[in-house]
């Protein structure tokens, strides 16, 4: 039985502490959105298409001193394996990937992926030499464990066994400019640097 | 002497100097590339340039993904690859970087012009510059030792625009030819 994805998030952001989160399209960003509301320490990167993970990974490079989690539907991982070396050689201690294995794409209702029953992103992500790599198939086991896999202090994967949502709830409603402003002053304020000349 | 420096009298190597010393001079840092032959040179000039941090990548969607996401660190990332690579980036150039507005310079070659002799190239020829104006994105093509300086403003004004600027090199200025 896969976990409601719902209750994951309400879980996993009522641990948040100061995370910057990213987040990619369909379920990350709609649920995220409805569980948080968040418009200032997320980037909702909905026009992602498996890039979410490596736009987190620029963040990390340049925020050393923050965490940062990214979010990805296994479909984006499928799409873009290959992303895992680049992640793997920049060894961020402080990049969170956090894979929704729903075993289908999400965003457009649930088409399945190819060989869906077969993929194993864990498997995947530690033959590609992720230093931490952490599977969730339960709410009990996630919320145990959510220190030692989210708080890690190396590059980390973890994957959430996770159920599509109940129903659609809509994107953040927000434009690219918007998100880009809010998401970028937010971070000159709290880092006292300039992001956005 | 190969010709190439023959006909100028500087190498690829000093093209690739260059160009990095206009990029540092801009403050770009972060550089991501994957690449093809002609650009090849260059890459190996900067990932051994400790005023950048050079990021090797799976493909060149990745590079978009990586330097976007680094544009929110306060510096502009810089994505080299070849053309046939830049054609692949459409989606994400159009996704991520139109959508929220966030510039990145690229850096590519202009594979299928006179004088490249790889017939796999013809569809850059055919299509690459079309399928850059179709969308609108800001080109700059520097064929000559003397407009590299021309580098510097396309950085600049990828950041006035708020997306990515392309800059293309022939296959004689790489070499030094020109």
């Amino acid at each position: 039985m896969a976990i409601p994805i719902e209750e994951a998030f309400s879980t996993i952001a009522a641990r948040r502490r100061d995370e910057l989160v990213i987040t990619s399209a369909g379920t990350s960003s709609e649920v995220w959105w409805k569980t948080t509301g968040d418009t200032e320490q997320t980037f909702y990167l909905e026009a992602s298409m498996s890039l979410s993970t490596l736009f987190a990974a620029g963040l990390a490079m340049s925020y050393p001193e923050a965490r940062v989690w990214a979010f990805l539907g296994d479909g984006a991982f499928v799409m873009n394996t290959g992303m895992l070396f680049v992640e793997r050689a920049l060894a961020l201690p402080n990049l969170v990937s956090i894979v929704i294995a729903n075993r289908c794409y999400g965003s457009v209702g649930g088409v399945a992926l190819p060989d869906a029953a077969e993929i194993d992103v864990a498997a995947v992500a530690r033959a590609a030499g992720i230093a931490h790599v952490a599977e969730f198939r339960t709410m009990a086991a996630l919320s145990q464990d959510f220190d030692a896999a989210f708080g890690a202090k190396e590059p980390t994967l973890i994957v959430l066994d996770a159920a599509l949502p109940q129903k659609s709830y809509g994107s953040p409603p927000l434009d690219g400019p918007e998100l880009k402003y809010r998401f970028g002053r937010a971070l000159e304020r709290r880092f006292g640097r300039t992001v956005l000349a | 002497m190969d010709e190439a420096k023959q006909k100028s009298g500087r190498s690829a190597g000093e093209v690739a100097a260059a160009i990095a010393d206009i990029l540092a001079g801009e403050g770009a840092e972060l550089v991501a590339s994957l690449p093809d032959g002609w650009i090849a040179p260059l890459i190996k000039h900067l990932g051994g340039d400790a005023r950048f941090r050079h990021v090797p990548v799976n493909r060149e969607e990745s590079a978009v993904g990586l330097c976007s996401g680094a544009y929110f660190g306060g510096r502009m990332g810089v994505a080299l690859m070849g053309a046939s690579g830049f054609l692949t980036c459409i989606y994400a150039i159009t996704k991520i970087n139109y959508t929220y507005q966030i510039p990145l310079l690229f850096l590519i070659t202009l594979r299928g012009l006179p004088g490249d002799t790889a017939r796999y190239h013809v569809s850059n020829a055919l299509y690459l510059k079309p399928v850059i104006d179709a969308i609108d994105l800001p080109m700059l093509t520097v064929e000559r030792f003397d407009e590299l300086p021309r580098i510097g403003e396309a950085y600049r004004h990828a950041q006035v625009l708020a997306r990515p600027y392309v800059v293309g090199f022939t296959r004689d200025l790489l070499r030094g030819a020109r």
